[in-house]
């Protein structure tokens, strides 16, 4: 059985041999190669998301109040460049301050939205710490950045604010995030703040990140992921569930946590760093909160949805269950935001590796006994 | 500038607003036994609900 399973013959020349198989399981396929030209996973409408960033810049009010998220983020993504100053300063209790010396002279905003890792870069004295002198704002050690977004409203919305003066940006209007159009080796820096999770081909575009960096430098991304937005994904469930008798997504399916290091790792990156933060929001009703993620641009997107508005008796119904099941005792709601950061280097020559497998002569059981 | 058009989804969140009590009875109706909910588990609050917020959007 197992030589006709294997065997390279047509399936008619199996068959007829002594041992028949059921046509069902028969499979000539050795190995589970996806074969060229195969179209990727979609699940995201790409000209959908694309249409909803373009409505939100169309009035700038709103979108600027809805920011508080996004700014929130790139500012605690930049301060990932100071990260590991701080680390060294808790261990030596010395004044090291900017241990990363490094100058990035060219920098990639990959998915900018409204620019606000721009913004987050102006800011001054990012490394608020009493001990120390006011610290430089983020944007000395950077020569250039370039911020690239596929909504071009969005992108310009505030081109013509102060921070612009602050930096040397260069705004880039992508065809397409999913396939970028820049050199190898280019970029000193790669960042990108919430935008990853509406990518369909994550794997892909993280290898292309990886092959814009230069050698030894790094890529720090922030995407939404894990259990983002549970509370309003439960509760419109449940309401639909309940009044229709079915279910349709409202909530974008996210990565999670543990899936993105092996994600990182499967696009070349060395030395990676992932962690999470939640951020819970508080609105005063779902519908505050539904109005926030439009005004964000961060409508629901997800192809094969219900077209339309989601019908009133559903939103009515959902509304009580968010209350019930999640509200807070003051009557507001939370929303929590979970927030995957990740770090991921380009390998390089000169990096430090980690040393083969039983080279320590060192027994850590000694040292931590000794404490 | 012309006045700032409300939102259909603002009047509804008002009207909705007015109805707490309405809703917090079936959120609790759903939330009692919410790993087995089928269609029309909590018709007679919903119906409450809905008639609450009628009344409500057409003040």
């Amino acid at each position: 059985m197992s030589g006709c399973a294997r065997s390279l013959f047509p399936a008619g020349r199996c068959l007829s041999s002594s041992r028949q198989l059921p046509i069902s399981t028969f499979n000539r396929r050795a190995f589970a190669v996806q074969s060229g030209g195969a179209p990727r996973f979609q699940v995201f409408n790409r000209r959908t998301k694309w249409l909803q960033k373009e409505r939100t810049a169309l009035n700038p009010e709103e979108s600027r109040v809805a920011d508080y998220l996004k700014d929130e983020v790139a500012s605690r993504l930049t301060e990932r460049l100071l990260r590991r100053a701080v680390a060294v300063k808790k261990l030596t209790n010395r004044l090291t301050r900017q241990d990363i010396k490094r100058h990035f002279p060219k920098v990639l905003d990959l998915g900018a939205n409204s620019c606000n890792i721009a913004r987050a870069l102006v800011r001054k004295n990012p490394d608020p710490d009493p001990d120390l002198p006011a610290s430089p704002p983020l944007v000395t050690r950077i020569s250039e950045l370039v911020a690239a977004d596929s909504s071009e409203g969005l992108l310009y919305r505030d081109a013509d604010h102060d921070f612009n003066k602050q930096i040397n940006i260069i705004r880039q209007v992508l065809d397409d995030e999913e396939s970028l159009p820049f050199e190898p080796n280019s970029f000193d820096l790669v960042m990108s703040s919430l935008s990853l999770h509406w990518i369909n081909d994550l794997p892909g575009v993280l290898t292309q990140i990886n092959s814009i960096l230069k050698e030894d430098c790094p890529f720090i991304g922030a995407m939404l992921g894990g259990d983002t937005l549970f509370e309003l994904r439960t509760s419109l469930q449940l309401a639909e569930q309940e009044r229709r008798g079915g279910i349709s997504p409202h909530v974008s399916p996210l990565a999670d946590v543990k899936d993105v290091g092996g994600l990182l790792q499967k696009a070349g990156f060395k030395m990676l760093t992932v962690d999470i933060d939640d951020i819970i929001v508080d609105y005063p009703d779902s519908f505050a909160l539904m109005q926030d993620l439009q005004a964000m641009g961060e409508g629901n997107a997800i192809l094969g949805r219900e077209m339309g508005p989601i019908s009133r008796d559903v939103l009515l119904a959902s509304e009580g269950i968010y209350r019930e099941l999640h509200g807070n005792p003051d009557g507001s709601i939370p929303a929590t935001f979970r927030i995957i950061y990740m770090i991921g280097w380009r390998e390089s020559a000169t990096q430090i590796k980690p040393l083969a497998r039983g080279s320590g002569d060192i027994n850590l059981k000694d040292i931590l006994e000794q404490k | 500038m012309a006045p700032a058009k409300t939102r259909p989804i603002q009047k509804f969140s008002e009207a909705t607003a007015k109805c707490s009590a309405q809703a917090a009875a079936y959120g609790k109706c759903i939330v009692a036994d919410y790993n087995s909910v089928h269609k029309d588990k909590c018709v007679n609050e919903f119906i409450k609900l809905k008639d609450c917020y009628l009344r409500a959007s057409k003040k």
